[in-house]
């Protein structure tokens, strides 16, 4: 049992749930005690032993339905064969392993082949080399047929199978589609991708495997029948799949389809990156101050208050035990992101609409806009979507027209009018665009407005300082009005920003130094 | 203690808690392995009523510690009772002059006075606070962590050594273990995430709203008066209106603060009307009234 719970606690790390070796354990602690008579039970025990976050649960119980769910039903055996090796029931159902890529639209589609009749083949074979685990776990998550192809093996007769494969996917162009380019999106026609992976060597070693396993001859004839069978329905299977899938391509041929379909590749990034982000994101959280108070409040922490310190300990005949401390309580900060999503920037607007979900979910106050030539507040979405839904919503182009030029000027201005009451000494507001507005006015004043009234402005551009006098760029401009301006073209130098917005933060009394104009221009936005 | 999963459910339903399977095997697991629930999900599915509940299938005390912004150990843990030190310390001033008396020196008086320090912090100057108190039950109790979301990082992380080993260290006692394992439930709104640590050490149970089916047993149970058609009608209404993307969909208790609206009007049928009238008791936002109202009006001419 241990053995497959630890297989498949590697299936959930594969999928990028992470799992503890404790939580393991105590999966296995679960389980002895809730015993394994029910499947819900083990479901409900695996699920609340190694899932710790919501997100997760989804890909579980995706994973879990696949993975327990190809283990053949354990059914009392029709036939019973008096040599055969008596490890597990009867097979009532031979069936493909779902795509694990797992495409909302194809879920429900099970594709079981139902043979003549009930094909009984596992009781002859180790069930280890049969597990299901081999197909799931295999280096490429496509659907695979090696099961399938197992069981075609017991027909002795390779060429008859390599033969019947070849008129199969003739005309179906059978290929690996790892990922799917929205620019070659439409195929030449008739040459349909087809995601599955037939194994291609493995026909001669499982001949070998069968033999070595001591399979019977006479055995291995009454079952090649049923293989036959299964041989001849393969083309028929084939087909039934391509026609599937075009089905499914014919009704994603529209544009936020494959906005929708190339967007989760982009955001699906490597685990290691995303725990990078989420501790990015946590080390925002903390270090990103807002102003400090006027008052004095009472904390762990300040200065001796006098009167509250000798009322408080009265009733000790005034010996001070429980001082009272205060100090002026940094007020929680408020920030309002405005992100450019034109084309120019798009790649890191995803990357930072990622890391300001998850500052939305930190903080209680942040404000996000987006922005091509209008501006459209998303704070709402971001709180009512999940990250990929909203950036979905963002891109397709429902909110603003997101193929136009970028207008920065027009943008400043809508936000500042906009956002009247929304700016204030707490407030932190941060820019992200590359400041080219395609030979539209710059209209720093508006952005002037906003930097006077808020704590700080940050403005984060992709591109090197070198490149802002290069056509079109209002960005030396710009950087004169904003506290600062941060070049960042990666994760690290995005965490790199969090840090500066520290330094800035313990220097309080240095406010916006830089908009003193009496520097002389080259020195200015040397923050970094 | 429970003794199988179906003895969760039964004693839960005796205290008229509905639970699903689901629930029950989180409960029983926890309270055989020991470890603590981490209970998630949005405001008004029943979080906090499940501990206690828990507290009350099992018939053992109820701890509560509502967590916030600025919770330290001495309001969670323990704090000393400057006042009672000092008491006695008044009080043994005469018995000093017995204790130290045939000391010679100043130093001999202080090391023999440094002999009896531990008296001042002993035990019993110590103030127990909600995680002391639940490590020092004689039988093991229900602690509840209300809204863990709400409490600062740093308060995470003191609680790790808690939850995996039920003990803390106070630093001039030693540590202290629990004499019985406590049942630990930890409650979050998600306003925040939590850490991979504590996470890692809690059981995870995500409540959500509960189906239709589940909503009108609730409703039955915790609204009697109720007629069944009013109630049928009433969950369904609810229902429909969490999907209406509403900022704060209406929790349980807001369903059953509903239907004790609607019993303390008499009504016996849900109509156009009386979801006008009585929008407020479910609806806490403007615009949320609004897509309500909007709804209202679309099915009833429907």
């Amino acid at each position: 049992m241990d053995r497959v719970v630890g297989d498949f606690v590697a299936l959930l790390r594969r999928h990028r749930v992470r799992v503890s070796p404790a939580e393991g354990l105590d999966a296995l602690e679960g389980l002895r005690l809730v015993g394994l008579a029910e499947r819900e039970g083990v479901r409900d025990t695996l699920r609340t032993t190694l899932v710790k976050s919501g997100e997760d649960i989804a890909t579980f119980e995706r994973l879990f339905d696949l993975y327990f769910g190809l283990q053949p039903q354990p059914v009392t055996p029709a036939r019973v064969h008096p040599h055969v090796h008596d490890n597990g029931g009867t097979a009532t159902e031979l069936r493909f392993g779902e795509d694990l890529e797992g495409d909302p639209d194809d879920g429900d589609h099970d594709h079981s082949h139902a043979g003549p009749e009930p094909i009984d083949l596992r009781r002859f074979l180790d069930e280890d080399k049969l597990r299901p685990s081999h197909d799931i776990h295999g280096e490429s998550e496509r659907l695979r047929l090696s099961v399938f192809g197992q069981h075609l093996m017991l027909n002795r007769n390779p060429d008859t199978l390599q033969k019947a494969l070849r008129s199969a996917t003739h005309q179906l162009r059978v290929k690996r589609a790892r990922s799917f380019n929205p620019g070659a999106v439409a195929p030449e026609a008739g040459a349909e991708e087809l995601p599955v992976e037939l194994p291609p060597v493995g026909f001669d070693e499982l001949v070998d495997e069968l033999r070595e396993l001591g399979v019977d001859e006479r055995l291995v004839a009454a079952l090649a029948a049923q293989a036959d069978d299964i041989l001849r329905a393969l083309p028929e299977l084939l087909k039934e799949l391509l026609e599937r899938r075009r089905r499914l391509a014919a009704s994603s041929f529209d544009d936020e389809e494959i906005t929708r379909r190339s967007l989760r590749t982009l955001l699906d990034l490597p685990p290691a990156d995303q725990a990078e982000l989420e501790a990015a994101v946590r080390r925002l959280g903390r270090q990103i101050h807002g102003a400090r108070g006027r008052r004095l409040k009472p904390d762990r922490v300040g200065r001796i208050s006098v009167p509250q310190t000798l009322r408080r300990n009265l009733s000790y005949e005034g010996v001070p035990f429980e001082p009272v401390l205060r100090r002026r309580r940094e007020q929680r900060p408020r920030l309002v992101v405005l992100c450019d999503v034109s084309l120019s920037t798009r790649n890191l607007a995803r990357f930072w609409l990622h890391l300001v979900y998850g500052l939305q979910g930190l903080f209680s106050k942040v404000r996000t806009f987006v922005f091509v030539a209008d501006v459209a507040e998303v704070t709402q979405l971001f709180e009512a979507q999940t990250l990929e839904r909203a950036v979905e919503t963002i891109f397709s182009g429902s909110l603003i027209d997101v193929d136009e030029n970028s207008d920065f000027g027009k943008a400043a201005e809508q936000l500042a009018s906009g956002l009247e009451a929304g700016l204030g000494r707490r407030t932190t507001v941060v820019v992200l665009g590359d400041g080219r507005n395609n030979g539209r006015p710059a209209n720093a004043s508006a952005l002037e407005e906003i930097a006077a009234r808020a704590r700080r402005l940050i403005w984060i551009t992709p591109e090197p300082k070198w490149g802002w006098t290069l056509g079109g760029c209002d960005m030396p401009l710009y950087e004169r009005i904003c506290t600062r301006v941060e070049v960042v073209r990666n994760a690290e130098e995005l965490g790199a920003v969090a840090e500066t917005l520290v330094r800035d933060a313990t220097a309080p009394g240095r406010r916006r130094a830089v908009q003193a104009p009496s520097l002389p221009p080259e020195r200015l936005g040397e923050g970094r | 203690m429970f003794e199988d999963i179906d003895d969760v459910r039964e004693r839960l339903a005796e205290q008229r808690y509905v639970c699903d399977r689901r629930l029950a095997t989180v409960v029983f697991l926890a309270t055989k392995i020991g470890k603590p629930i981490l209970v998630e999900g949005p405001a008004g599915v029943g979080k906090t009523e499940l501990a206690k509940v828990l507290a009350g299938a099992l018939g053992v005390e109820l701890i509560r510690l509502q967590c916030y912004e600025g919770l330290d150990e001495a309001k969670a843990l323990y704090e000393w009772e400057y006042g009672k030190q000092l008491l006695y310390t008044q009080v043994l001033r005469e018995k000093i002059g017995e204790l130290l008396g045939p000391t010679r020196d100043l130093h001999e008086a202080a090391t023999a006075l440094r002999g009896q320090e531990d008296v001042f912090f002993s035990e019993s100057f110590l103030v127990e606070r909600p995680i002391l108190r639940a490590l020092r039950a004689e039988e093991s109790a229900v602690l509840l962590l209300d809204e863990i979301d709400r409490a600062d990082e740093e308060f995470e992380a003191f609680l790790l050594e808690f939850l995996s080993d039920y003990q803390v260290s106070i630093p001039e006692i030693g540590t202290v273990e629990a004499k019985s394992v406590p049942i630990v439930v930890l409650t979050s709104n998600r306003s925040r995430e939590l850490s991979e640590a504590l996470k890692r050490r809690c059981l995870h149970l995500q409540l959500d709203y509960p189906a239709q089916q589940v909503e009108l047993e609730i409703v039955r149970l915790k609204a009697p008066g109720i007629g069944d058609e009013l109630a049928a009608e009433l969950v369904r209404a609810i229902q429909h209106m969490r999907g209406l993307e509403l900022r704060k969909a209406p929790s349980i208790g807001e369903t059953l603060d509903w239907a004790q609206a609607l019993v303390v009007l008499g009504a016996d049928h849900l109509t156009k009307e009386l979801i006008e009238e009585t929008l407020s008791v479910i609806i806490k936002y403007d615009r949320d009234a609004e897509k309500a109202r909007e709804w209202t009006g679309s099915s009833a001419t429907s």
